[in-house]
């Protein structure tokens, strides 16, 4: 199953169990003005369950936006993978946890973690702790957090070929959330990247 | 002043993190014609495409650029593309999530939107975009791709000569658009550039082989050492080079 979840409209559940086979796309999305303090425990209980889980977030007032994210890996032969993206500007203050958790004997897991965050100014802050629980040997896992600013060398590139440095700000936003953002609904989409401009 | 003259380089100085790397450069280009600037790795050549097209980081410390009349240093990147100018890059930007169709319409309505023209139709706009891929020989699905994302060397090189030709510049900048080219990507780059020709628009190609020069006759050939042109002359002086190397060159 594919679902999106807007945080603040949909309700999301704190804990998903997927049993053997189950695969679940889940994509959550934070959008401009919402705060949130945000918990979600997914465990894989049986082999052959897969979770493919994404997260959007945009905040560039004075949000609270804080995202933790446990995926327990308590049995082996299953995949996790997740990506989360994300703009924080004005004074908005964005954290994401994410541990991923390898039960003893969880062999043959393959966990992947990605947290990427743009930050637009100086007063905001981003934190980003990713974490691996690891308790099995053979298994396949990664993970990986980076905060940064927008390019400069693809701004000019943008310039160079006659866009404007505001419109080339709002392409690099849209270009930096895309991988996550093609997982929306169109409207959805649309809503964010005009809270771009 | 002579009118025909397009850009007017002057003792150009400029550099990066305080190093000097431009010291006294002298460039006139008049209307029509085509530049070659050659010149050993470290010379400057790449800085002066940077300068030339205002890349962040680049410091003018002394000289003047003169752009059809205009004062070309005062002018923010996005006006000199307005104005004309393209920069072909030596290592184009990769940019995911965004199509090559949806690049070029926001660079194709940016500059009519500053030029006070309404934003072009949908139609005309793929009209012009199929005439431009199919002029740089790239498939239908070309368009649809993320920018230079996943594009080999020739493509990413070909994909700068397409966004040329959609912008159609008065001057455009070849910076080493040869270097990894083989011969048939080659040839396309140059057949590229010599149906944009005209008695209207200008080039200058920058690169340190000769081969390119082969295909595109330049009317000028400088050659740059250690940040100076420290000769100018016809297109036998990048055969000279050719034969007997840079060393052979004094200033």
């Amino acid at each position: 199953m594919d679902k999106v979840l807007v945080i603040g409209r949909d309700s999301v559940p704190d804990r998903i169990v997927l049993g053997g086979g189950e695969n679940l796309s889940l994509t959550l999305a934070v959008l401009p003005g919402t705060d949130c303090d945000l918990s979600l425990e997914i465990d894989l209980d049986a082999p052959g369950a897969s979770l493919d889980l994404a997260g959007i977030f945009v905040c560039r007032g004075s949000e609270n936006v804080s995202i933790n994210v446990n995926v327990r890996h308590n049995s082996g032969s299953c995949i996790s993978t997740q990506l989360f993206k994300g703009i924080a500007g004005g004074k908005a203050r964005a954290r994401f946890n994410g541990l991923i958790y390898v039960a003893p004997d969880s062999q043959k897991t393959k966990a992947y973690q990605q947290c990427h965050t743009i930050l637009l100014d100086g007063d905001a802050v981003v934190e980003a702790r990713p974490q691996l629980e690891i308790y099995a040997d053979d298994v396949e896992c990664s993970h990986g957090a980076t905060s940064g600013y927008l390019n400069e060398d693809e701004r000019f590139y943008m310039q160079s070929r006659g866009i404007p440095v505001q419109d080339a700000r709002r392409l690099q936003m849209i270009s930096f959330l895309s991988a996550v953002a093609s997982r929306l609904p169109e409207e959805l989409r649309q809503q964010i990247y005009d809270s771009l401009s | 002043m002579d009118n025909n003259i397009l850009l007017d380089i002057k003792g150009l100085c400029a550099g990066v993190e305080g190093k000097e790397i431009l010291k006294g450069v002298d460039l006139t280009v008049r209307r029509g014609e085509v530049h070659a600037i050659m010149g050993p790795n470290g010379a400057g050549k790449s800085t002066l495409g940077a300068v030339l097209t205002g890349r962040p980081g680049y410091e003018v410390t002394g000289g003047s650029v003169t752009y059809d009349g205009r004062d070309l240093l005062a002018m923010s990147p996005e006006e000199r593309s307005w104005a004309g100018l393209f920069l072909s890059f030596q290592y184009p930007i990769e940019i995911p999530g965004v199509s090559i169709t949806n690049f070029m319409k926001a660079a194709v309505n940016s500059r009519r939107k500053a030029q006070g023209l309404p934003e072009m139709g949908a139609a005309d706009f793929l009209k012009l975009l199929r005439e431009k891929m199919e002029f740089v020989r790239m498939k239908g699905e070309f368009a649809k791709r993320e920018v230079n994302v996943g594009f080999s060397g020739g493509e990413k090189k070909r994909g700068e000569i397409f966004q040329m030709a959609m912008l159609d510049p008065v001057l455009g900048i070849l910076d080493e658009t040869d270097s990894g080219l083989d011969v048939d990507a080659l040839k396309t780059v140059a057949d590229g550039v010599n149906s944009l020709r005209s008695p209207q628009k200008s080039f200058i190609i920058i690169t340190h082989y000769q081969k390119l020069l082969e295909y595109i006759r330049p009317d000028v050939v400088h050659v740059l050492k250690d940040g100076r042109t420290i000769r100018t002359g016809g297109p036998e002086l990048s055969d000279r080079i050719w034969q007997e190397g840079f060393e052979s060159i004094n200033g």
